[in-house]
């Protein structure tokens, strides 16, 4: 199924030819994993920050687009395609088309299929449909793995807390994270919450909380603001440091790299099953 | 043919049921205590506030009478005037004009006449309370209207300009205008031809000064005794 | 700088100049405008790409750098006359084109086209939806003043629904946090910009040269106006005829532009204040002034913006807006 909207004038030139400007983070992970060199013309702003960007290391040698640059901006970069998401600005999206550059919107990228869909249509694009394939292989063994290892293991209940008030329940990437590392996202299953919403802060406090998943590069630094904020600040979990940590970016991943957040999600959760 | 025909006109809270009627030519008072709806009177007059009877001038009822055709008829001069902008005394007294077709004629005259040459491209807001008055008033003369309705126009002025506002008004009366003027002053009403008395909100007398300013009127209506006393009489040199 | 005591900064003999001297400035910078950007483009290209010769320049000639300038004109047009409108009305200085819930009610009605995702659909909706918001904001107003308001009724049915809009556009964003790019999208309508502008939104925008065009018979009606309802009656003013015409244009004006450029503060207060203190209060001057004024400064800001490296309109119009205001504290008694 195709999982993107595709526009304007077909590309002609051979692949070699294809200079690519990505204007999402989502769209920089998928471009730095298929393409080859000299096919990357720019990334996005986000695109070296690794609370963002899951490849942001490889992020580093290309240039970025101005942060909330016009087409022009973008334009000067002198793509032959550029890759932009359903949330990137209408008009923008529109001044690129009119300038004949071939976009790509994409506009599906919630689930792990989207993800293998995407790469194969990039890759096409590209010209690295063999490329696209090893890496979707790869994954789906990496993911098939993933599940052998936790066929028998018993779901942890987990929550991922914010410091402005939401929660992510069913419908966003941390369900999707929980789904294959073995736990249980209490904010659904307890709280029916669908998408980011408010945390019920007096309910949770009688929710049966095993973990906390947050995101940064250190432990103490990423849990300490929660330490005196109300209702975590009250939760046995926090007390016992009882907290798993993840890579900020992969906790918002809408590309196949979030394989690799299931993976470290599973080995901090369900460290017996990796023995 | 009266110049104004106001019957029983009532504004609740302010004025009730006050009919009263001008000829062209005079020069007419309008009288009584604070808060007896003097200038609730003169706007009803002036077609400015709508009230329960009606209002006619030189017999032609207003409700027919368009803006423009209003303005040239009467002209109304308000007991105070807020000037948030800085135009010149000039383009105010030229605003007169407006139903005119904004032509200049009578401009540079009123000028002279309340002493404003001096002043003419001064910004109005910056000018005392004294020389706005002055200001109104030879607006309100360049309408070349045959009513004039006057709400307090001598309080602000001094002694001399008092006077000669008063020569000016007797000057429009002569020429067969109306000038209604409502004024606190008791002792220039000798000079007026006739006089209206208003009482809590009501019509109390309408009549010549001299009928009307008898010392029970006074009593009852503003609460004073009168005595003719030796004072200073003002007269211009 | 002296003031003349007509309390007029120019001279009378210059101010005959002033609306010739805008119009040159105005034609100056967009030359300027014409030729800032990302791309760097000679002026040989430029030529080249006015004449459709060269076919990038071409393209971001007459696709990006037109459709921009011509926004930012009529915009700084729109909002500069609305403001002075609005002065006029309120017979206050400090009077804004917002007072009546026309920004407000079209950033929520922005606001909410974006956070619906109608936004990506197709650049008309967001337009639209702006537009659509910010009539029904004033139409709002107006029922909650009631039949033949009296400004003070106008403008605390104004002050209630700025706050009831405001409170929408919050929750809107509240409900949003997460979607980081969405907010993004939000926050940069209500800064407000002109970033990409396109012949849709000057299509859009075009009600707004026909609206100027209805003001300049208003101007003299705005000078009795500015006396005072009951002043300007007796001087031959068809009060509720006017009052209506004057709210109307100011609504349209003021709906469009923000429609097209999202919420830009300031211009509708500082432009008129600045030509009132150079040439006067007479509107027959003020009317063309400020929509030639209102333009240059727009494009002026739009442009320095761009030439410092990408800050939004909405952000430069505000880093003068506030030094205005202290210099106008420091100018009172």
């Amino acid at each position: 199924m195709m999982a993107a909207l595709a526009l304007a004038a077909p590309v002609e030139a051979a692949p070699a030819a294809v200079r690519v400007v990505s204007q999402t983070v989502g769209t920089d992970e998928l471009l730095l994993a298929l393409a080859a060199p000299g096919q990357i013309a720019a990334l996005s702003p986000l695109a070296r920050d690794p609370d963002f960007c899951a490849a942001a290391d490889d992020a580093r040698s290309y240039p970025s687009i101005a942060a909330n640059g016009d087409a022009e901006s973008v334009l000067k970069f002198n793509p032959t395609l550029v890759l932009c998401a359903d949330y990137s600005r209408a008009e923008l999206v529109t001044q690129l088309k009119r300038a004949g550059t071939r976009v790509i919107v994409f506009d599906r990228y919630f689930t792990l299929a989207d993800s293998y869909a995407n790469l194969r249509l990039l890759g096409h694009e590209l010209g690295r449909e063999e490329r696209a394939e090893h890496i979707i292989g790869e994954c789906e063994n990496r993911v098939a793995a993933l599940e052998a290892r936790l066929l028998h293991v018993r779901p942890v209940r987990v929550i991922a807390p914010s410091t402005f008030g939401v929660i992510p329940g069913a419908q966003t990437t941390f369900q999707d994270l929980c789904e294959h590392a073995g736990a249980e996202n209490l904010a659904w299953t307890l709280g029916h919450i669908k998408g980011h919403g408010p945390q019920p802060s007096e309910a949770m406090l009688t929710w049966p909380v095993d973990f906390i998943v947050v995101g940064g590069t250190d432990l103490e630094s990423a849990l300490a603001p929660f330490r005196t904020l109300p209702p975590y600040a009250f939760m046995p979990a926090i007390k016992s440091n009882r907290a798993v940590l993840l890579p900020a970016a992969l906790l918002s991943c809408v590309s196949h790299l979030r394989v690799e957040g299931y993976e470290i999600m599973a080995r901090e959760l369900h460290p017996e099953a990796f023995k | 043919m009266n110049f104004l025909d106001i019957i029983d006109a009532t504004v609740p809270g302010r004025l009730g049921n006050v009919s009263l009627g001008l000829p062209g030519g005079k020069l007419v008072g309008l009288v009584g205590p604070n808060g007896a709806g003097k200038s609730t009177l003169l706007r009803v007059a002036a077609g400015l506030l709508p009230s329960g009877g009606s209002v006619a001038w030189n017999g032609r009822p207003l409700p027919g009478i368009s803006a423009l055709e209003r303005a040239r008829c009467a002209a109304w001069v308000p007991q105070e005037a807020h000037f948030e902008f800085g135009f010149s005394v000039r383009s105010v007294v030229a605003q007169g004009r407006y139903a005119h077709g904004d032509d200049d004629s009578g401009v540079e005259e009123a000028l002279v006449r309340f002493g404003l040459s001096a002043l003419a491209e001064r910004p109005v807001n910056h000018l005392s309370g004294g020389e706005k008055e002055r200001v109104l008033l030879a607006r309100a003369i360049v309408t070349e209207a045959p009513l004039q309705l006057w709400d307090e126009p001598l309080a602000p002025l001094d002694p001399r300009h008092r006077l000669e506002v008063l020569v000016l008004a007797r000057e429009l009366a002569q020429k067969g205008s109306t000038v209604f003027l409502s004024l606190h002053d008791l002792s220039l009403a000798s000079s007026l031809d006739l006089l209206a008395v208003l009482s809590s909100t009501h019509l109390r007398a309408i009549g010549s000064p001299a009928e009307i300013l008898t010392p029970e009127l006074l009593l009852e209506v503003f609460g004073v005794r009168a005595s003719e006393a030796p004072g200073l009489n003002f007269e211009l040199p | 700088m002296r003031i003349f005591h007509s309390g007029k900064i120019l001279p009378a003999r210059s101010i005959r100049f002033a609306l010739p001297a805008l119009i040159i400035l105005l034609g100056a910078l967009v030359l300027a405008a014409l030729a800032t950007g990302d791309m760097p483009l000679s002026a040989g290209r430029l030529l080249a790409g006015l004449r459709r010769e060269d076919a990038i320049a071409a393209t971001i000639v007459w696709q990006m750098r037109l459709p921009r300038i011509l926004s930012a004109i009529l915009v700084g047009a729109a909002l500069s006359s609305a403001g002075l409108v609005m002065q006029a009305y309120f017979r206050n200085s400090l009077a804004n084109p917002g007072l009546l819930g026309v920004s407000s009610g079209g950033a929520a009605g922005a606001v909410f086209a974006i956070a619906a995702g109608w936004a990506s659909v197709s650049l008309w909706f967001l337009p639209l939806a702006a537009v659509v918001g910010a009539l029904a904001a004033t139409l709002g107003v107006l029922v909650l003043a009631r039949r033949g308001a009296s400004t003070e009724r106008l403008l605390l049915a104004g002050v209630a629904l700025n706050a009831l809009l405001g409170a929408v556009t919050s929750y809107i964003l509240s409900r949003h946090i997460g979607l980081y790019e969405r907010n993004a999208q939000i926050l940069f309508w209500l800064i407000g910009g002109l970033e990409d502008r396109t012949w849709e939104h000057v299509i859009i925008a075009l009600p707004i040269v026909a609206a100027g065009l209805l003001l300049l018979p208003l101007a003299r009606s705005m000078d009795l106006m500015s006396l005072g309802v009951s002043e300007a009656q007796s001087l031959g003013v068809d009060v509720r005829r006017v009052r209506r015409q004057m709210l109307a244009l100011a609504t349209v004006l003021t709906a469009v532009a923000t429609a097209i450029a999202g919420a830009v503060g300031f211009v509708g207060l500082v432009v008129p204040h600045i030509l009132r203190l150079l040439v006067g209060p007479e509107h027959r001057r003020l009317v063309p002034l400020s929509l030639v004024g209102g333009a240059v400064f727009v494009l002026a800001c739009d442009t320095a913006g761009r030439m410092a490296g990408g800050i939004q309109l909405g952000i430069i119009t505000s880093v003068i807006g506030a030094p205005f205001f202290l210099w106008l504290l420091r100018r009172l008694p």
